[in-house]
């Protein structure tokens, strides 16, 4: 009687393993398993043939999106050498702390987002650029006045939503401030009687690649 | 060479430290003179 063997992983031919890492990775995608997707799709991108630059392609197009989650950039020459510049804006979005481009980017390549099926995973990084706004904000308060830098005012945020041409009121943004804290991107509290943020003095910012995952 | 520059390249393609302390972009120089102006709309 012949039982069952129990393969290995690494048994397997290359191009299957790339394959699976690939496909399983999409699904973790989609399951906003982003550190699994992360370690699936960069398995299948350090394994896949390096000549097949359209394989690439396709790995790439999914985990640019887990990366930018997890708050990791993409240099410019990755998305020009591999034709993804449509993430282009995202990226400065998130760098800048600039929603109106987030929300421009979004909806310049909503076809092709949509037909990959990143648009929601992009979508939710708004979060992501209001933290950067946040912390801009508060940098340029430091630069003036370090004494009182860690108070930043619901109006300062307002006023900058309302430059950038966000409509937002201020319920909207005092609920995006509670997740924002909620989810560990900001450190500190929210005075809903005084309208200010109060941030730690300590590490107000986390740094987004070493945030524990909540979601 | 060709290899390394599919494999190895895009491996370091990558930034982590991008979430720096710089205002000095056009971003955060036109948000400072909003934040400072005085109008309240």
């Amino acid at each position: 009687i012949e039982t069952a063997r129990v393969f290995d992983f690494e048994e397997f031919p290359t191009r299957d393993r790339v394959t699976y890492m690939y496909y399983t990775g999409r699904l973790e995608v989609f399951n906003d398993n982003f550190v699994l997707a992360d370690q699936k799709l960069v398995y299948a991108l350090s394994h896949c043939n390096p000549a097949k630059a359209s394989n690439i392609r396709m790995v790439l197009k999914y985990l640019i999106p887990v990366k930018l989650s997890l708050g990791t950039l993409p240099k410019y020459s990755l998305l020009q050498r591999y034709n993804l510049l449509e993430y282009k804006e995202v990226v400065q979005a998130l760098r800048m702390g600039d929603i109106r481009l987030l929300r421009h980017a979004l909806q310049t390549h909503e076809d092709q987002f949509l037909r990959s099926g990143v648009y929601l995973v992009l979508e939710k990084l708004e979060l992501q650029v209001c933290r950067r706004l946040m912390k801009k904000i508060y940098i340029l308060q430091k630069q003036k006045d370090p004494g009182r830098a860690h108070q930043v005012k619901m109006d300062s945020i307002l006023k900058a939503l309302r430059w950038l041409n966000i409509d937002m009121d201020i319920d909207e943004v005092e609920c995006i401030m509670a997740i924002l804290i909620h989810r560990n991107f900001i450190k500190g509290y929210f005075s809903h009687k005084s309208k200010v943020v109060v941030l730690s003095k300590q590490d107000a910012f986390p740094v987004l690649s070493a945030r524990p995952l909540t979601s | 060479d060709d290899k390394e520059e599919g494999e190895d390249g895009v491996q370091q393609q990558w930034e982590d430290d991008w979430d720096d302390d710089d205002v000095t972009d056009d971003f955060s120089v036109q948000l400072r003179k909003e934040l400072e102006s005085a109008g309240e709309s």
